[in-house]
């Protein structure tokens, strides 16, 4: 296979799929920060925010919408997906997480209520979709825009790329240039002393899964609609592993890192089906994940959000 | 390690049928109608999870069998279905055999569906000398893993690989041919045969595998477009199928696309959309609802479940009613021995084609059929040794 020649042709969906994994990366990771919890149910996350915009596309959204149209359908379907994702990141907080918190459990606690929450949620999904795959709704005509040496680049693709991108530079400012992202911060440093300092630690808890769930219900939407075209109630497990790997990749807890982990996590897989082959895709992430490990034990980027307690 | 196996299996299997008989044979005293027992008809197959259309399909064509058999009243028996629900999956076939084997009122099993799972659950069947006639399970090595109860009522990947084949390098003539499986059971051995078909006919022959449920079908459909090939043979099913598809369309492949039986269904064309146009899907199957054949099954079978028959649930009807006529010929007394020994030896005309078993448990009639899509629909081509050559 000549990788060279086709380069571009891998590169290009590597990074839509990479900046994927980074948006739900970013999920894992500042729930991280500010409890030291791997947050197992927000794959769950990711599939709601799936079908939530499913659900409100196929209500409302006319047939084969376009121009002017689509653009607004999107929109409005990644809003839906968002929101639906944030509420179910709240409800998965006030329900699976915070009367554990109340009673000082052990962490390993928090780990089997976030995986029972996790069942909870998909076997739901399956009780109200239906077990099979559900078809988005199509949008627009996915045409090319442009060309990179010879690739051509699909609206999709573009779409998936640039609200990836803003998301992840809109949480940037919002973490470092807000009251909440100080708090968020502070949270995460050292729980006891921002509590001491006035930061109301419920409140950021609760804000932080909503911010995790914004995001992770987007890329729901951006997933079933660009990536796969359906979603089904056990959609969110592979990406919802991937991703948890990128944030591991980056240093979980960091936030730069999660994008950059989940970027480069895309890119490997994508190169390495003409080099290897598609099937050997999986093995060769994680191979990258445990190299990287093994010199980086935290990670590229190391922890900088949180600190183990 | 076939010992190691059956230990495992065992125990749970030992409990479960001291569970089911107690319970079972409550039910047989309050199920008796008339002074006739009560038989049932078990059946394996997906009827939840990615890929439950197909098993659903097959479901209720033996359902609706056992409910005409019933109605008909000339049965020396009453007669029930009961379901085993494998989810198409390996690790779930086992106890989904156990439930039937377990329930001593079973007294044949129409399935297993998939080729995974009878791999997983045919040496169960074997052991307890339960008949289990699969409508679709269409992998060539399941008749030759000592599974002394398996009989198949569908010509064999086999011949659907190679009726691909000949179709692609005889009548399109293609020079150059992708072929991807799904790392399924079914999936490898199709693509297999697929590919020694097409290399034996001088064709250039590219492959790869792609896991199901691969999140992202970008980079494998690139690979597919930058080969250049004319065409595109993809060994698995319709819920990996469809994505992939789109991304097909989305990279500008031109090509012809066949996939096999574990496409063809309806669902793969609601799921792929425009992306479904112009597939070729194989079958063993004939559609229930072109031919004369069928045509009364069809009126009914839609009457009872509000939906046209899928792909094999004229298979799984005929199967089904293939099994109670044996069954009554047998009378009251049907007991699992006996009622395997007359399938292994049954000769029957059923609605899509004629069912007689070789001593390997293989259907004796081999003929593949070609579908394609047009126009979001799955319509019927014809025998593909005929088109192929014609």
């Amino acid at each position: 296979m000549n990788l060279f020649h086709n380069f571009w042709d891998y590169f290009i969906p590597g990074l839509t799929t990479g900046s994927m994994y980074a948006v739900i990366a970013i999920g894992y990771t500042l729930v991280y920060g500010v409890l030291q919890l791997i947050n197992f149910a927000h794959s769950e996350v990711f599939m709601m925010g799936g079908f939530g915009s499913l659900v409100v596309l196929s209500e409302l959204a006319p047939q084969s919408p376009h121009g002017f149209t689509s653009v607004v359908w999107v929109i409005v379907g990644m809003i839906a997906g968002a929101l639906v994702g944030a509420l179910t990141a709240f409800g998965l907080e006030k329900a699976a997480y915070k009367p554990l918190r109340k009673r000082n459990a052990p962490k390993l606690v928090f780990l089997i209520s976030a995986i029972g929450a996790s069942f909870f949620l998909y076997n739901l999904a399956g009780k109200l979709w239906g077990r099979n795959p559900v078809p988005m709704p199509e949008l627009y005509t996915n045409g090319e825009v442009f060309s990179v040496f010879g690739t051509p680049v699909k609206i999709t693709q573009l779409i998936i790329i640039g609200s990836a991108v803003a998301m992840m530079i809109g949480l940037d400012l919002v973490v470092n240039r807000t009251k909440m992202g100080a708090g968020i911060r502070a949270v995460a440093q050292d729980a006891e002393t921002a509590g001491l300092m006035g930061v109301d630690i419920d409140k950021i808890i609760s804000r932080t899964f909503i911010i995790g769930g914004l995001l992770g219900g987007a890329a729901g939407f951006l997933y079933g609609f660009g990536i796969s075209g359906q979603v089904w109630f056990t959609v969110g497990f592979l990406p919802g592993i991937k991703a948890f790997a990128a944030a591991v990749l980056g240093g979980i807890g960091n936030i730069r890192g999660a994008m950059l982990g989940g970027l480069l996590l895309g890119i490997v897989e994508n190169l390495s089906s003409p080099l290897f082959g598609t099937q050997w895709i999986d093995v060769t992430a994680f191979v990258v994940l445990i190299l990287v490990l093994m010199f980086r034990p935290t990670g590229i980027m190391g922890e900088r959000l949180g600190r183990s307690a | 390690m076939l010992n190691n196996k059956f230990v495992k299996f065992a125990i749970p299997v030992a409990v479960g049928a001291l569970a089911l008989t107690a319970c079972g044979g409550g039910k047989d005293d309050s199920g008796k109608s008339g002074g006739k027992p009560t038989f049932s008809i078990g059946f394996q197959g997906p009827l939840s999870g990615d890929n439950s259309a197909l098993g659903i399909n097959e479901n209720n064509g033996l359902k609706l069998a056992v409910e005409e058999a019933n109605k008909k009243g000339d049965l020396p028996f009453t007669l029930k279905v009961v379901d085993g629900d494998d989810q198409g999956l390996p690790d779930q076939a086992p106890a989904a055999a156990q439930k039937l084997i377990g329930d001593t009122s079973v007294v044949a099993v129409v399935g297993p569906a998939f080729s995974g799972p009878t791999k997983a659950s045919g040496g169960l069947y074997a052991q307890a000398q339960l008949a289990a006639v699969s409508p679709s399970a269409t992998n060539p090595d399941l008749t030759s893993q000592g599974f002394t109860s398996f009989l198949r009522g569908a010509p064999n990947d086999n011949e659907q690989g190679a009726g691909m084949a000949e179709y692609l390098s005889k009548k399109e003539k293609a020079k150059k041919v992708f072929v991807i499986d799904d790392k399924s059971e079914y999936g490898v051995g199709l693509a297999k045969v697929a590919i020694d078909n097409l290399k034996a006919a001088g064709v250039t022959v590219e492959t790869d595998s792609v896991p199901a449920k691969t999140p992202d079908y970008t980079a494998a459909a690139t690979k597919v477009v930058n080969s250049k090939a004319d065409a595109l043979i993809y060994a698995g099913y319709y819920a990996d199928l469809a994505p992939f598809a789109k991304k097909l369309t989305d990279g500008g492949f031109k090509g012809i696309g066949i996939s096999g039986d574990g496409s063809n269904d309806a669902k793969f064309v609601e799921l792929a959309g425009a992306a479904a146009d112009k597939w070729f899907l194989t079958c063993p199957c004939t559609d229930a609802t072109k031919n004369e054949s069928t045509k009364a099954f069809t009126e009914a079978y839609t009457a009872k479940f509000n939906t046209p028959p899928g792909t094999y649930s004229a298979e799984s009807y005929d199967i089904a009613n293939l099994v109670i006529s044996e069954m009554k010929k047998l009378g009251k007394d049907v007991t699992r021995d006996k009622l395997l020994a007359a399938l292994k030896g049954v000769n029957y005309k059923g609605l899509t084609k004629d069912f007689a078993f070789d001593d390997k448990g293989e259907l004796k009639i081999k003929n593949v059929y070609l579908y394609q899509v047009a126009d979001g629909k799955i319509g019927y081509l014809g025998d593909v040794a005929t088109l192929s050559n014609g």
